[in-house]
């Protein structure tokens, strides 16, 4: 999974990229909330993003604000990093966007873990969103089943977007994920099948 | 006496260095070396490049701090100690870090009372810090 370091520290910002890294972890660094936010903006961005709430330009906090008006069916799992513990930061950190938030100087199981946690969620989210869009294709296909169809009062024929009229089987099938299989319903067995088993029977051939 | 008061006189100032007896007191090894579980496989030396990384930046925040004194730019002060924070915290040169705290949280009418006479105690700490890491990086690279 890709992860995006916003850290203007270089110190902070080379030990995070050589502990991900090691974790398993496709990591990208950036030197400035500006830098980040370009490249968290960008198709096919990190879906795990660790930033630095005091960064010179854009912060964190701002960051995160921006990165929550990209509209996303995955919106990227966002973990501040701030040196200040105090229950006020945190609240404005979460309320700015921010999914999670460590203090500096943090643990590096806590940060191996939390970084799992967002992992996880991406996942879920992603799975969710392909379910989503299968959803709205099948949908779209039920959409085209409920409009108004043309049909032939006399053979039942349906008249299709091409203006050509088709069976309602040919129809039906073009239109949703239906298959058919064929058999006789009693009505159609004794109003057709049963007087032609029986012209057959009379005809001088079955003799 | 708050932190503030014990700093305005040089005689207080002292008061607070004596935690530094030595240099070695300046960086607390086990830390840094802790960084050893991290090294990669392709010969190159983290702690090596994380004390040339350091000793690169840390300079320029003190001068940052510095100018920012002389300025009083108070919110560009805390700014850059803040970040010299971080940094110093992560390989364990904490007096240079916690001297760093202090400065970032001066606050008051005059926020600022005292904050030369930590810089001041911030330059020669780092100094040794300096000595430390450059010893470090000497032996790691023999």
């Amino acid at each position: 999974m890709r992860v995006i370091i916003a850290e203007d520290d270089a110190v902070s910002r080379r030990i995070l990229e050589t502990l991900l890294s090691k974790w398993g972890y496709e990591v990208t660094t950036t030197l400035d909330g500006e830098a980040a936010w370009n490249a968290l903006q960008e198709p096919g961005a990190p879906s795990l993003a660790i930033l630095d709430i005091m960064m010179p330009g854009v912060d964190g906090l701002e960051l995160c604000r921006r990165v929550r008006l990209i509209p996303a069916s995955v919106p990227p799992y966002l973990i501040l990093l701030t040196a200040n513990n105090a229950v006020s930061e945190i609240v404005k950190g979460i309320e700015a966007g921010a999914d999670d938030y460590l203090t500096k100087p943090y643990d590096r199981d806590e940060l191996r873990v939390r970084l799992q946690v967002g992992a996880r969620i991406i996942e879920l989210q992603t799975k969710l969103a392909e379910r989503v869009q299968q959803l709205e294709a099948a949908l779209s296909h039920v959409k085209q089943l409920e409009g108004i169809l043309p049909i032939c009062s006399y053979c039942k024929k349906i008249r299709n977007d091409l203006n050509s009229w088709e069976t309602v089987e040919t129809y039906v099938a073009d239109h949703s994920e239906a298959e058919f299989s064929h058999g006789i319903c009693p009505g159609c067995y004794e109003t057709t099948v049963k007087p032609q088993l029986e012209s057959l029977r009379m005809s001088p051939s079955a003799t | 006496m708050s932190f503030e008061r014990a700093i305005t006189t040089e005689a207080n100032v002292l008061a607070f260095a004596p935690v530094v007896q030595t240099t070695s007191d300046a960086v607390d090894l086990e830390l840094l070396n802790a960084f050893e579980e991290l090294q990669a496989d392709d010969g190159s030396d983290l702690i090596v490049e994380l004390i040339d990384l350091y000793l690169a930046d840390a300079p320029q925040r003190i001068i940052a701090i510095r100018e920012a004194l002389a300025a009083s730019e108070w919110v560009t002060l805390k700014r850059a100690a803040h970040n010299l924070k971080g940094s110093s915290g992560n390989l364990g040169v904490r007096l240079v870090a916690e001297i760093c705290e202090k400065l970032e949280h001066l606050v008051g009418p005059e926020p600022m009372a005292g904050a030369g006479d930590l810089v001041q105690l911030l330059q020669s700490q780092f100094d040794r810090a300096r000595e430390t890491l450059a010893a470090q990086r000497r032996l790691r690279c023999e």
